[in-house]
């Protein structure tokens, strides 16, 4: 039962829209569709906190970019991309935000065997994990770059990124 | 909702929400067994060890699986020492590898260990049925109030057709042909080595189950394929019928407030969350338990702490009489060689919710057939309107929805006024096995069933992981302590 045919780059938005800075990934993937039209090989997804779950979606894929808090140990609002192999250790040393999470699911895809041939990890350092609907504002004014970082890596890859309006002010 | 304002749904909702449910049941048990709780009582490193020749003896020795061949389990054994060699252990990096408490042979370990790897693969395949049914796992995103939000029809791609029923019965063969030859078997290979667990991690001897998989359109209804029950005291003699008023949440030990006053147990319908912190302020050494010292409620049934999950679905079915369900209770404890009593136990615990995978698992293909036997007949409804707009709904109401979550009894209470949600409680599986002490000092599950554990050494607590795990505790809920230099610590006091 593979996936032959889907799409080769998947976009993954990652975290819990209920705690506030959590859900900062799936924000903005739910940006990214709305405001561009991208080639036919990209596949946006809202991951949520699907866990092991995430596996179906990352195998047979050329490349994922993941997009989620993580617990760097720096200031809210620090944004870093790590790539590869860089990611695991950073997510072992650091601790990804959910509790069985991205660092289970990279080992796991390892063991299987399906770690995507590219895989770029742009993180943010959350302010807030309390229950709530909203991004802190702290979070909401790094949306803007977060979008634009993953838009650069896109057509990094080679994809058509093409703007379908134009851009709002915030979140 | 649907209990509140008198909503019932139609046959294909309820056959889909109890496939929803069955393959969560298989997946998420799976999932527990191999990736959650096998570590406990498989040493990873051990595996090295093996001879794989032995190994694929030993495998083929308990089951006709189809991967027992020793140069598969050389193929492992390579790929994991790979992974121990480039010091990225991920999951593996926490074991106590090693400890005196580990038993197996190191070619069971080899086994085991091969078969965490193929459920890993065989988890991602099988959970496209909730996908299909239910768009995301564990959090279904179909449900509505009077059914389900996915169109039943055989003349549309975007529905359920001819080709997903065709799709979810092959993914059922393939759930059942896992269970029946790899997880039952390693289950009791696995358990065989640890007999003498059947001795401890009992606890309060309370089972609770509110029923699962409803043969009928009704919420909470009492004609549910895993029965509903209430065990008092070990009593497999005698199920009680369940009664959702008995069902009380307390603050004596947990850092809540109630506006009357901590001592008295509150009725979910008169719930309330309000917290306050009142323990020492962080790094503390340990809680003083005569005080506050959770985040979790207290929950009693009846007054009585209760346990709940698998082992509690699976009593109420035994001592109900249910036929499938005694019939492979029996079974494993004849092949353990150990009676009844060996169930009020953590290896009863881990070996429960073995058989329920079992029996769930036969039950998907019968689901899927009751589904196709609706669409053919002609029966395409999915959702009932009736109650769907609130100007069909009392001024004033009060409802609760019963469910058995994988880990356990759930129940969800909503008070409506007007329109709008008034009160809304939940009371969830690791509430009731993780909840304190209560107001005369009864210890709740977890904390009975670490009573009496030997522990070998202090430091690397492996006794209490097993027991602990053995509940299948809810991860989102896990608390992980770290030091400044990002360790894991854990300190354990045995008393």
């Amino acid at each position: 039962m593979r996936n032959k045919g889907r799409p080769d780059i998947a976009v993954l938005g990652l975290g819990n829209i209920l705690l506030k800075d959590e859900g900062v990934g799936v924000k903005v993937a739910e940006l990214l569709k709305e405001r561009f039209a991208f080639s036919p090989e990209v596949e946006i997804i809202d991951g949520g906190t699907l866990g092991l779950d995430l596996l179906p979606l990352i195998e047979d894929r050329g490349k994922v970019l993941i997009i989620d808090a993580v617990d760097f140990g720096k200031e809210p609002g620090f944004i870093a991309s790590i790539e590869d192999d860089d990611i695991p250790s950073v997510l072992s040393a650091k601790m990804s935000v959910h509790s069985i999470g991205l660092s289970d699911v990279l080992f796991a895809a390892k063991l299987l065997g399906i770690t995507p041939g590219k895989l770029c990890l742009i993180g943010v350092q959350p302010q807030s994990l309390d229950v709530g609907l909203d991004l802190t504002d702290c979070i909401g004014d790094k949306i803007e770059r977060l979008i634009d970082m993953a838009i650069n890596k896109l057509k990094e890859w080679n994809v058509e990124c093409a703007s379908l309006s134009p851009q709002r002010l915030s979140a | 909702m649907e209990n509140a304002v008198g909503a019932t749904i139609p046959d294909n909702a309820r056959i889909i929400r109890n496939l929803i449910n069955g393959i969560q049941y298989v997946q998420d048990h799976v999932i527990h067994f191999y990736h959650l709780h096998a570590l406990d009582w498989v040493d990873v490193v051990s595996a090295l060890k093996a001879d794989p020749v032995k190994t694929a003896a030993l495998a083929q020795s308990i089951s006709d699986w189809h991967n027992s061949s020793h140069s598969y389990f050389k193929d492992i054994q390579t790929r994991i020492k790979t992974f121990v060699e480039s010091g990225q252990l991920g999951p593996f990096a926490s074991g106590y590898w090693g400890h005196p408490a580990y038993k197996l042979p190191a070619e069971a370990d080899l086994m085991a260990v091969a078969h965490y790897l193929e459920a890993l693969d065989w988890q991602k395949d099988v959970i496209r049925m909730q996908a299909l049914l239910g768009a995301k796992n564990p959090h279904p995103q179909t449900w509505l109030v009077g059914g389900m939000a996915i169109p039943v029809d055989p003349n549309s791609q975007n529905a359920i057709n001819a080709g997903s029923i065709a799709f979810m019965k092959e993914l059922s063969k393939k759930a059942l042909a896992f269970v029946e030859k790899v997880y039952i078997p390693d289950l009791l290979a696995v358990a065989s080595f640890y007999k003498e667990w059947a001795t401890v991690g009992g606890g309060v001897g309370n089972y609770l189950s509110y029923g699962e998989f409803q043969n009928d359109n009704v919420s909470n209804t009492t004609n549910c394929w895993l029965p509903q029950g209430f065990i008092r005291n070990k009593n497999l003699a005698k199920v009680e019928p369940v009664d959702q008023i008995k069902v009380a949440e307390d603050v004596a030990r947990a850092w809540y407030k109630y506006s009357g006053g901590d001592q008295k147990a509150l009725h979910p319908y008169e719930g309330e969350t309000n917290p306050d912190y009142t323990g020492p302020k962080p790094p503390y050494e340990f809680l003083d338990t005569d005080k506050k010292y959770s985040w979790v409620k207290g929950v009693g049934y009846d007054g009585l702490r209760t346990e709940v999950g698998p082992l509690s679905r699976m009593l109420v079915a035994y001592g109900s009489g249910h036929k499938r369900i005694k019939e492979v209770v029996d079974m494993v404890l004849q092949k353990l060689g150990v009676g009844p009593a060996a169930l009020f136990s953590t290896l009863g615990r881990t070996a429960a919710r073995g058989v329920e995978t079992l029996v769930t698992a036969e039950m998907l293909p019968v689901w899927i057939d009751d589904l196709a036997a609706k669409i053919k007949s002609g029966d395409l409804r999915i959702h009932n309107n009736d109650k769907w707009d609130p100007s069909t709904w009392p001024k004033e109401a009060k409802g609760y929805g019963f469910h058995e979550a994988p880990r356990g009894a759930l129940c969800h209470w909503v008070v409506i006024k007007d329109g709008k949600v008034a009160n809304y409680q939940c009371v969830v599986p690791s509430t009731w096995n993780a909840g304190p002490r209560d107001a005369k000092g009864q210890r709740g599950p977890y904390e009975s069933a670490l009573l009496d554990t030997p522990v070998k050494d202090p430091n690397k607590p492996l006794e209490i992981l097993r027991t602990i795990h053995s509940f299948d505790p809810c991860m989102a809920c896990a608390i992980h302590v770290l030091d400044a230099n990002r360790d894991e610590i854990i300190k354990v006091r045995v008393v």
